[in-house]
């Protein structure tokens, strides 16, 4: 073969591998766009994340939870008053009364929850980090791959999390995702569904399964939400006050 | 100003749902199978996250001053709710209603705002009910 037939053989082999590779990304449902709780009349609609099955506590993690529950019960403590993103698996199973926007690409799914502004990417494929090089993280590392229609996430380099939630956790756990496209509502809305298992065996007993479906938002849009700012300007007024002059 | 007013059960049932939705943060100081109202010159009012708050120059029944303060739904959950900017700012007189603090301390958890010249916003969604009724009472009917 000459060297001008052994480049258009290549290029035509690139050409035919870069058409399969989009007709399989072509394949699988595109998830893009912004979701809110199902069952709701838009976005706002109440909370439908079902209640996680409550796995038996270790004692380790009963302990943790009394110690904590000791400690700000009955205030208005918690991670999110103090402007801390939810972390999986809250965020995933609280998004929805703030909704949540996924923007789809073949290589990765990016989340942004309105809540927090916080952000959770799922890698695929060689786009992944090694091991080493994930940094744990309140939403962890999230891995994914398709089978089927079902998007398929594994998540881990989760850090240790115990708060009000039903879904505590040591740094230990990993969650497995299963998303699925579930037709539309009465709307005519999309429907997106989840089965989520988290395991944890040093906070429980048993993998803790959860459900949850949202309704995708014709035309939504996030909108911005600042946090830190009321911490911020407390500190301004207190500078201010010790200084003895006004705000400026 | 009759500062304690009941809704119907419909109303408070509406109310629970209209948190459970807009709270991801814990509240628990506030009550909220109750409302209160009061009706006053707003000293500052503040849109921000995770929630607003507000300071409001309030008279009792005997004329006596008081400054009430409140928190309520973060800014997002306020626009939805029909908050625009520069709808609430100092020097306003409105009605606000709130769920007020279990310990008995004045002012509480806004729900609803309305002025005299008929803006208004609240909880709406699957709470409309309840913001239905504020709208009615603030409005009198």
């Amino acid at each position: 073969m000459t060297q001008v037939g052994r480049i258009v053989k290549s290029v035509a082999g690139v050409a035919v591998a870069l058409a399969a590779g989009v007709c399989i990304a072509a394949d699988h449902p595109d998830l893009t766009g912004v979701w809110t709780n199902a069952g709701g009349p838009g976005i706002g609609g109440a909370t439908r994340a079902a209640p996680p099955e409550r796995a038996p506590l270790t004692p380790l993690a009963q302990k943790r939870l009394e110690a904590y529950n000791k400690l700000v019960g009955g205030t208005d403590d918690s991670p999110g008053r103090w402007c801390t993103g939810t972390g999986m698996p809250g965020s995933m199973l609280g998004s929805g009364g703030y909704p949540m926007e996924i923007i789809q690409r073949p290589e990765q799914i990016t989340v942004v929850y309105e809540a927090h502004n916080e952000i959770r990417r799922i890698y695929f494929g060689d786009r992944n980090a090694p091991q080493a090089d994930r940094v744990p993280g309140r939403d962890g590392y999230s891995s994914g791959h398709w089978e089927g229609d079902t998007l398929v996430v594994e998540t881990d380099n989760l850090v240790d999390q115990v708060d009000q939630r039903n879904t505590s956790h040591s740094d230990q756990a990993t969650i497995v995702e299963r998303y699925k496209l579930d037709g539309k509502d009465a709307q005519g809305r999309r429907i997106l569904t989840v089965e989520m298992t988290m395991t944890d065996p040093t906070f429980y007993t048993k993998p803790l399964v959860m459900k949850k479906s949202w309704a995708q938002v014709p035309n939504g849009r996030l909108l911005p939400y600042e946090c830190p700012e009321e911490m911020w300007l407390d500190r301004i007024a207190e500078r201010a006050k010790q200084a003895g002059v006004p705000v400026p | 100003m009759n500062k304690f007013i009941r809704y119907s059960a419909a109303a408070l049932l509406g109310l629970g749902l209209a948190f459970t939705a807009a709270a991801h943060h814990s509240a628990v100081q506030f009550d909220f199978a109750k409302q209160v109202q009061y009706t006053g010159t707003v000293k500052e009012f503040a849109a921000i996250n995770p929630h607003m708050r507000m300071t409001l120059d309030w008279k009792d029944a005997q004329g006596k001053e008081h400054e009430v303060r409140f928190e309520g739904h973060s800014t997002n959950n306020m626009y939805r709710a029909g908050y625009r900017k520069g709808m609430v700012k100092a020097g306003d007189i409105i009605t606000v209603n709130a769920a007020p603090y279990r310990d008995g301390t004045e002012g509480g958890y806004v729900i609803a705002v309305s002025k005299p010249d008929g803006t208004f916003f609240g909880m709406k969604g699957r709470a409309q009910a309840t913001g239905e009724a504020v709208r009615k009472q603030a409005e009198g009917k």
